[in-house]
């Protein structure tokens, strides 16, 4: 096998080979934070897709709710960007070796499955029936668990962890996300109290001074 | 002669236009409208109209003071209604108004003519005892009424009328056109098995074997059921309790907790239901009035007391499922009477908001009308009961001492004829009615529904899959979905067949190519990488060209 590949060979690798292919990409140095970003974006586009589109039967809601950016915003890219904060943190702490952009990278590659997954399973619906939704699960099924497995192994090939610290880091990972999003809530509706504080100030030195 | 003729021409559109605005002003004061598939308001159009309010001058109530008159009672009888708590419409079609603040019970004729005023009730079998509120016996003057609250009429004129204050059940027919005679009086059940001390009832009702069943505010096990001959026979359908957060939190403490603890928890009951009402194949409709109820809110119970609504009903949400709070004051829903057509249309009556529901059958939301400004015709202040004869609609009002009668509309008879056929399986004769209902009301649910239904056995999948969109009905989709899917792949069989063909030597007339070299071995990512070199020079180009350009400037 010759390991010199373009960046996207890269990722086909790594999706297929998911025991050795994050070692490899790690022996190599491979990985482009370029494509992470695009993989990212896809899977927002996939998500977008999953919720507006689909067979009518499959997704009633979908065609009448008003589209709402914001939610999948949140579980797409937000989620996201808090895994590789909260796992970053966690992991220097747990002598991972890992620093921040591979994280980055190699979460976003191994989303790649549960991205075609989704594209693919909302596809199928324009053709099938609700009584045929078996092939609907399935294909998401196996997207989501290949992704998960991808995973697994590139945060443990990232780290250089065993496999068992692997699964608790990752565990505590989602804690750690949990935690990190209550505080970015409650940071938000702070920020919004003190701008309100700061802008009455303002109208209220405006009222004195135009009278 | 000019200026003549043009001044002529417009008097004669203002005066057009005053007509067209006065025809406008007729219809009803407020906006009907009507529940998409996912309980929106959408404005529609009306399906009943007010065509009659009727008040005691209409009937001539003045005559009880005229000693003249054969509805003589005494000089000083109120000539108004007053506090009217309940009406009945008996099968011949006489009206029954239960005149509870002048204790007495007005018959009419469906036009409206006064036909009896029964005020003494001589017969009673015995006098006897009662306890109040206060815990003091009184004895009761058992010839009057007192606060009679409710009243039912079977098919041969036999009344029974709910006495409350009185704390009975009277059984009378007419005598004289001021009095009846009581056949026979039901009065609290004397067992163990009866545990409440009153016997304040408020509706009654009777069913072809002469069962009488009571409803009493202060029983939830159900209607108190009596058989003919008086004696008591037990409970007639219970509601259920409401599951809510409380009610689970306090089973799991009853799990946990001592005696005393377990004594001073709240008890989780059911509601008693507010008022019924039987119709002609002998099921008892029932409603509960409680804000926002929705277990049991509105049942169809079969003679053994069990809701067999559970089963057929399409939807189980009565009246308005949202909450509404303007000036500070909170609109939630009170479903306080339920009145069943001949054609089995059960009408709701809302006591907040003055509305009445109607839904068919298996409680598909029909039409919505009526409102809550009572000084406004065919606005209600204390809507108390509804009833229905033919194609019109009853409904009291306590408090304005009147009764409001609607009448169906074009729309209304439309969206009548239609879900009958509909109900009956005769999706296709519905059809035809469907299309003028949707004439009138596009997003009329019912009717995207009915049309679904009517194409997919027409066999018109395509139309079946775009009016299924339009009700947002998944289900229904999804058949025609199948249905039309299946159809295309039998009609095109054969030029599918050939293009997979088609596409399985391609694929081996490349391979072969590829082996001789012909073709570049990765054919799709040559071909991408091509034209993407040449989109880049063409942008490169036209780059190239603006930047030029530029300079020339």
């Amino acid at each position: 096998m010759i390991y010199d590949m373009k960046p996207w060979a890269w990722v086909k690798h790594v999706v297929f080979h998911p025991t050795e292919g994050f070692e490899d990409m790690r022996w190599k140095k491979a990985g482009s934070m370029k494509i992470a970003i695009f993989i990212v974006f896809l899977l927002f586009c996939s998500q977008v897709f999953s919720t507006r589109y689909g067979g009518f039967a499959y997704n009633v809601r979908g065609y009448s709710d008003v589209f709402n950016i914001m939610p999948i915003l949140v579980q797409s890219v937000a989620y996201y960007a808090t895994w590789v904060v909260a796992n970053w943190s966690l992991c220097t702490l747990f002598d991972g070796e890992g620093n921040m952009r591979r994280v980055a990278i190699y979460s976003a590659y191994a989303l790649v499955p549960f991205i075609v997954g989704n594209f693919l399973s909302t596809g199928i619906s324009y053709f099938i029936t609700l009584d045929e939704s078996i092939w609907y699960n399935a294909i998401f099924q196996v997207g989501l668990w290949w992704s998960v497995v991808l995973m697994v192994f590139g945060m443990k090939a990232c780290h250089q962890y065993s496999f068992t610290t692997t699964i608790v880091t990752m565990i505590f990972t989602v804690v750690g996300m949990l935690i990190i999003l209550i505080l970015l809530a409650l940071i938000m509706s702070l920020f919004q109290q003190v701008y309100v504080f700061f802008a009455t100030i303002y109208t209220e030195i405006l009222y004195r001074v135009r009278s | 002669m000019k200026i003549k003729r043009i001044l002529t021409v417009l008097i004669a559109a203002v005066l057009a236009l005053g007509v067209m605005s006065t025809t406008a002003l007729a219809v009803d004061p407020y906006t009907t409208y009507n529940y998409d598939a996912w309980y929106n308001a959408l404005p529609s159009q009306a399906g009943y109209e007010v065509i009659q309010t009727v008040t005691y001058r209409d009937v001539g109530l003045e005559r009880v003071r005229d000693p003249s008159s054969e509805f003589y009672i005494s000089d000083t009888e109120n000539v108004n209604f007053s506090d009217m708590k309940d009406f009945f419409i008996s099968p011949k079609g006489e009206m029954y108004i239960v005149d509870t603040g002048n204790n007495r019970i007005v018959k009419l004729s469906m036009d409206f003519e006064l036909l009896a005023v029964y005020k003494n009730f001589p017969g009673s079998t015995a006098k006897h005892t009662v306890v109040d509120d206060q815990g003091n016996e009184i004895t009761v003057d058992a010839d009057e009424l007192k606060a009679p609250y409710g009243i039912f009429v079977d098919k041969d004129d036999v009344m029974y009328i709910a006495d409350r204050d009185n704390q009975r059940i009277v059984k009378c027919v007419e005598e004289t056109p001021t009095s009846a005679r009581i056949l026979q009086e039901y009065y609290k059940p004397e067992t163990a098995l009866y545990e409440s001390q009153s016997f304040y009832c408020t509706k009654v009702l009777v069913d072809a074997a002469k069962n009488v069943y009571v409803i009493c505010p202060a029983v939830n096990k159900g209607a108190i059921m009596f058989s003919d001959s008086g004696s008591f026979v037990g409970y007639y359908g219970a509601n259920r309790v409401e599951v809510t957060a409380e009610v689970i939190r306090n089973k799991l403490w009853r799990k946990i907790a001592s005696e005393e603890q377990i004594a001073s928890l709240t008890k989780s009951t059911p509601v008693e239901y507010a008022n019924f009402d039987i119709d002609d194949e002998g099921f008892i409709y029932t409603v509960t009035e409680v804000a926002n109820a929705s277990t049991d809110a509105v049942k169809r119970m079969n003679p053994a007391g069990y809701n067999i609504l559970e089963k057929t009903a399409d939807n189980n949400e009565f009246g308005d499922q949202v909450s509404v709070t303007y000036n500070g004051t909170t609109y939630a829903t009170r479903l306080t009477d339920i009145a069943v057509s001949d054609d089995h249309f059960i009408n709701i009556l809302d006591y907040t908001s003055g509305r009445v529901f109607q839904y068919d059958e298996r409680c598909n939301q029909l039409l919505i009308f009526g409102f809550d400004q009572e000084e406004q015709r065919g606005g209600f202040s204390n809507p108390n009961a509804i009833e229905t004869w033919g194609d019109n609609i009853y409904v009291l009002d306590g408090r304005n001492n009147d009764i409001t009668v609607f009448g169906m509309t074009e729309f209304g008879s439309y969206v009548h004829e239609a879900i009958k056929l509909h109900n009956q399986g005769l999706y296709e004769e519905a059809y035809e009615v469907w299309k003028e209902v949707l004439k009138r009301d596009g997003a009329f649910y019912m009717g995207l529904v009915g049309t679904t239904k009517a194409l997919y056995n027409q066999d018109d999948y395509k139309g079946a899959m775009k009016y299924a969109k339009l009700a947002f009905y998944g289900d229904e989709y999804d058949r025609a979905f199948e249905a039309n899917r299946q159809e295309t792949l039998r009609n095109n069989f054969t030029l599918y067949v050939i293009l997979i063909i088609l596409l399985v030597i391609l694929y081996f007339v490349v391979k072969i190519l590829q082996k001789k070299g012909k073709i570049p071995q990765r054919l799709i990512a040559t071909g991408v990488g091509k034209v993407v070199d040449a989109g880049k020079n063409a942008v490169m180009s036209v780059v190239e060209k603006i930047k030029k350009g530029g300079k020339g400037k």
